[in-house]
């Protein structure tokens, strides 16, 4: 609770400090502050809570496991914020604006990481997604950035009348919407049930783009303003499989029911991992690799939905943080050069060479490789599906699509080590910026040596 | 009456909505085939209140805030869209999603 | 004739509202199509009446008729889209829109052809008078109703992040 009232304060600060603060870097400044006293406020919380969780008004059920995952939101938003909030400036006029939709977006994922009722995910999924919409057509000097704004408003909305759909047949088979009293599953399948966790399954596949419901991230992620895709191709994203693992996790656990979502879900899983890496394979731009990519990694992200055991709920958090911080890393990078193709990058270690070390920091953790944070996400949420059982076929089909993926963000790695070129950057690289991007290339390490760091915090 | 008339009634619109949002290209209609979506479901819900009152449930009406948090979302949600299709529209002369299409490659 | 009154009402606003519906999507004219909407809405709120759902029939037609056909009128005639500029979608892709929008149905309809929900009982209930929802709605729903401002509140925010018009813009 404390999380979500302070996200919504501190949107409302950030609407107040546009009116009154002249100066953009300044702006900027008021935001960082007010996500430190937000996570401070968030972990506070924890130690109110007695024996597990606790149930505010029948709504929204705050446990240890939120409060962990919404420290790695606002942690990786810090992060986010401390490379790439000086970009803000350069998207339109209303950067204090810009702020207060992401806070915003975070009390929506605050809100998916603990809603104990169908009526709080519709909430959570609204909140974080008409922000979204907003973002995305922020750059008023290209037509693209409108176009992807319209085009992801219309499935967006689209999606919410599917979701919605499910959430009205659950509710006619169960006769309640609070998540713990629906008992479905248990005896015979209702019908009305059976249809409406299939067309939520549908809705929530498509907020979290993946295939065959993810033809509208390409676009979107290539036509918004690059320092918003990086967010809402990480934080927004690993909201919104919380909000899946929550309901799938939580209401729809009877024996009886969940061999059919999970049947549905593994065919959506690989089609997701085949099409994703396979399309990254072939793109020239950076921008558009890693939204291709980010397609690659929900399938691994929604073997974590599939399987439903211990490793399953570590593997959401690992991957949730290593992911959101390698890929706004490479990012907050590219955002720096003038050319966002492959070729941009050529000759990056000579010119730049802290910028290429970290860069191919987090390209290895986004392709999984040892020591780095993303080996032990992949690890943990391949665990979880062999531990699950009857789940072998996707396992070895993913760990065959992790190769591929290499081969593409490799291509990364390459470029800037192996080809001869004079990267021109959009602006001086500052000292500050080299700072931060070593600091966020040792957490991505740290986490790959240690990951019990956060996992013990569960 | 038996509540199969109402899922039925629904589901017709419903997919008559669906049916919109994949074949027309104006982005007006389409919106508008979504939000014949939304009066589907909220149809369907009410109907689902009244047959959990009917069976007792004493927190039905929890179905009906249900069906105005949606339309409340849904006013939000038509101010937001119609600004943003007002804004495509001085961009491109055009609301045509295919055109947005051409002239992205 | 086996048929109660309410049966008849039930099927006169049933067939209204279906090819209402039919006529949103299949018209060419957008105008005509806000139209068709419209009257698909006052049926919906009809049934919402023989639903006893008297609170939300107002709201629907305050809302929806009143408020956001109006938005969506205004929209249009501000572009001028009244005319038939829509050009002709390939015809494939329109029979592939329809068609998967028919499968859907036909998977729908056959599933729940057989969900055992039980009647609906002719006589009134209480729940959908406004007392009895504004107590619910202050009660068990307070919480939803206060984080449903933060919602308000990035709207208002996109409004005018998206509709004012910036210095440097062509």
């Amino acid at each position: 609770m404390n999380a979500l009232i302070s996200t919504a304060l501190a949107g409302v600060v950030m609407m107040f400090a546009g009116l009154f603060i002249r100066n953009k870097q300044h702006i900027k400044f008021v935001a960082i502050a007010a996500l430190l006293i937000v996570s401070v406020a968030n972990l506070a919380e924890l130690s109110t809570i007695e024996g597990g969780s606790r149930t505010v008004l029948g709504m929204v059920t705050v446990s240890h496991f939120s409060i962990l995952f919404n420290a790695i939101a606002f942690g990786a938003t810090l992060i986010y914020f401390l490379l790439s909030g000086s970009a803000f400036e350069k998207v339109g006029e209303h950067v204090a604006d810009y702020f207060a939709l992401v806070f915003f977006i975070l009390s929506g994922i605050t809100l998916a990481s603990s809603f104990s009722n169908l009526l709080m995910l519709f909430l959570a999924i609204e909140i974080i997604s008409i922000p979204q919409y907003i973002l995305a057509g922020s750059n008023k000097r290209t037509p693209k950035s409108s176009e992807a704004s319209l085009k992801y408003f219309l499935m967006g909305s689209f999606s919410t009348g599917i979701l919605l759909m499910g959430i009205t047949l659950i509710y006619g088979a169960a006769g309640t919407f609070n998540i713990e009293e629906l008992g479905l599953g248990n005896g015979d399948i209702n019908p009305l049930a059976l249809c409406g966790i299939i067309l939520l399954a549908f809705a929530l596949s498509f907020k979290v783009s993946a295939a065959p419901f993810h033809f509208w991230t390409p676009d979107v992620y290539d036509g918004s303003p690059t320092v918003f895709t990086s967010f809402m191709a990480t934080v927004v994203k690993a909201g919104s499989f919380i909000a899946f693992i929550r309901i799938f996790h939580g209401a729809f656990t009877g024996t009886n029911i969940s061999a059919h979502w999970q049947l549905l879900l593994s065919l959506v899983t690989a089609a997701t991992l085949l099409i994703g890496n396979f399309t990254a394979v072939f793109q020239q731009s950076v921008k558009r690799m890693l939204a291709y990519s980010s397609i690659a990694q929900a399938g691994f992200m929604l073997f974590a939905v599939i399987s439903m055991n211990k490793y399953a709920t570590q593997g959401i958090i690992l991957y949730a943080a290593a992911y959101s911080v390698a890929t706004i890393g490479v990012f907050a990078v590219t955002m720096k050069l003038k050319d966002y193709t492959f070729d941009g990058f050529n000759g990056l270690a000579r010119t730049q060479p802290v910028l290429a070390v970290t860069t191919a920091i987090f390209v290895c953790s986004l392709a999984g490789i040892p020591l780095t944070a993303g080996f032990f996400a992949k690890y943990f949420v391949l665990t979880a599906a062999v531990q699950q059982g009857n789940l072998l076929w996707l396992v070895v089909l993913a760990v065959l699509c992790a190769a591929i993926s290499a081969y593409y963000y490799f291509r990364v790695i390459i470029a800037m080590y192996f080809k001869q070129g004079e990267p021109a950057t959009k602006e001086e690289i500052t000292g500050g910026f080299k700072v931060m991007l070593v600091i966020t290339a040792a957490i991505v390490i740290l986490l790959g040596v240690f990951p019990g760091l956060l996992l013990n915090l569960i | 009456m038996p509540v199969q008339y109402y899922i039925f009634l629904s589901i017709v619109l419903f997919c008559i909505g669906v049916m919109g949002v994949l074949m027309r290209r104006n982005a007006i209609i389409i919106f508008m085939c979504v939000e014949l979506m939304l009066n589907a479901v909220n149809l369907l819900m009410v109907a689902f209140s009244k047959m959990w009152a009917d069976a007792g449930r004493v927190d039905a009406a929890g179905a009906q805030i249900f069906v105005f948090f949606i339309m409340v979302v849904a006013a939000a949600e038509v101010a937001v869209g119609l600004a943003i299709i007002v804004m495509v529209y001085r961009k491109s002369q055009s609301v045509d999603i295919n055109i947005m299409n051409r002239l992205k490659n | 004739m086996g048929m109660s009154l309410q049966q008849i009402v039930f099927g006169v606003l049933s067939i209204i509202s279906i090819i209402s519906a039919l006529g949103v999507i299949l018209s060419k004219n957008p105008v005509t199509s806000v139209l068709c909407l419209i009257v698909t809405f006052f049926t919906i709120a009809g049934h919402y009446i023989m639903l006893n759902a008297q609170f939300l029939a107002v709201v629907h037609i305050i809302v929806y008729a009143g408020a956001i056909m109006v938005l969506f009128l205004f929209v249009i005639m501000l572009m001028n889209l009244n005319a038939e500029i829509e050009p002709q979608k390939r015809s494939w892709l329109k029979y592939a829109g329809a068609i998967s929008g028919g499968a859907l149905l036909l998977v729908l309809l056959a599933a729940l052809r057989e969900a055992s929900v039980s009647s609906l009982q002719p006589g009134a209930v209480e729940i959908g008078l406004i007392s009895n929802l504004g107590k619910t709605l202050f009660s068990t729903y307070v919480l939803p109703f206060e984080v449903s401002s933060i919602l308000f509140l990035s709207a208002m925010v996109g409004a005018v992040v998206i509709g004012k018009k910036e210095g440097h813009e062509s």
